[in-house]
């Protein structure tokens, strides 16, 4: 098997983009697509300041790496949910990596923030853990990139990602999540900009992108990840994928063409949480800060 | 034979046929994992020789 570019000898192929790859040529596919979906999507600019959430895995990591070596200003951010060994492990590795690489990561942990780990919020939340998980972290990014005065907040969401909350949305015809699935979603006011430069990048890709590079990430899933209705999803679209190559980019990019077909949910009046000063939709203090108001109580939901 | 290991499973497969063809008959997707060895990425196209060992990489992360 012969390098699309080159002719060398290439090590994958992306059957969905009809390209067979050497090391090198995969390499700089990767680094010209997030260079591409920045401009396309006009994500951010290189005089502004990007944060970088960080979860240890191959996709933050890689994405981190590329931002810097494209010479973006980006600092990473690590959250620490207390899931065992799972957060100390993926601590330690997004850390080392920030050392080896000389880039700033900042470093949350939910115990000092909240009062709780992941762990004893789901029991005394009695919620589910993932969403309780996606709130806390929602919030915590937010904040950060706003006290850090970042224009900015990266994540590592990648093709099969997009396309498997794709599916979940469609699946069930959620016009309001289906209008907000977009590579970038604008910031206002204290919510900060979000962007996803990895958006047409496959796992397949990136994973290879971290095994030529030398990136070391953790390979392992949060133990709460297992049975995830995305799991199962991302499953199914790689059936699909293996008989059909190039279902999941193509049922992305079709999508993005149409979404604006679908109507956006009455805009929400945002204001500040009495507490910590952070936007709201609700009346008093945001989710979080109910949150840690349940756990500083010591009282179930 | 040739030994596949992918996180705590380890198989074995015949020597002969390609990489794309033992994940087929173990019932792995290819998309889904990427073949290492010596710290390189080894292609589906690969004719599994004797004695040969693979590392399995699964490339889906979930949550």
């Amino acid at each position: 098997m012969r390098c699309s570019v080159c002719g060398r000898a290439a090590v994958i192929k992306l059957r969905h983009a009809n390209l067979r790859l050497c090391p090198e040529h995969l390499v700089t596919r990767v680094e010209k697509e997030v260079a591409g979906a920045i401009r396309r999507f006009r994500m951010f600019s290189p005089e502004e300041r990007v944060l970088v959430a960080i979860s240890g895995g191959k996709d933050s990591l890689a994405l981190w790496h590329i931002l810097a070596k494209l010479g973006y200003q980006a600092d990473g951010l690590y959250i620490d949910l207390g899931i065992e060994e799972y957060s100390t492990r993926s601590r330690q590795v997004s850390e080392d990596f920030a050392r080896g690489q000389g880039l700033t990561l900042h470093v949350l942990s939910l115990k000092e923030e909240l009062g709780a780990t992941l762990d004893e919020l789901t029991r005394l939340a009695r919620g589910k853990t993932c969403s309780l998980c996606g709130t806390v972290k929602r919030y915590l990014m937010n904040r950060a990139a706003w006290e850090g005065g970042y224009q900015a907040l990266a994540t590592g969401h990648n093709l099969d990602d997009e396309a498997a909350t794709l599916l979940g949305n469609v699946l069930r015809w959620d016009e309001g999540y289906l209008t907000r699935q977009y590579p970038v979603l604008p910031g206002e006011g204290k919510l900060v900009r979000k962007v996803k430069p990895l958006v047409f990048l496959s796992e397949r890709e990136m994973a290879a992108y971290c095994l030529i590079t030398g990136i070391r990430y953790l390979y392992e899933d949060c133990p709460h990840a297992e049975g995830a209705r995305s799991i199962v999803f991302k499953g199914v679209l790689n059936q699909l994928e293996d008989r059909y190559p190039a279902t999941k980019i193509s049922f992305l990019r079709q999508f993005l063409k149409v979404r604006n077909r679908f109507r956006p949910p009455e805009p929400v009046v945002l204001q500040d949480c009495p507490s910590c000063g952070m936007p709201t939709a609700a009346d008093g203090l945001c989710r979080f800060c109910r949150l840690k108001e349940r756990v500083s109580h010591g009282t179930p939901a | 034979m040739v030994v596949l290991r992918r996180k705590e499973e380890t198989y074995t497969v015949q020597a002969g046929r390609t990489l794309e063809e033992a994940l087929r008959e173990l019932g792995i997707l290819p998309e889904t994992v990427l073949a290492v060895k010596d710290g390189r990425i080894v292609p589906l196209s690969h004719r599994l020789a004797e004695g040969e060992e693979l590392e399995l990489v699964d490339v889906i992360s979930g949550g």
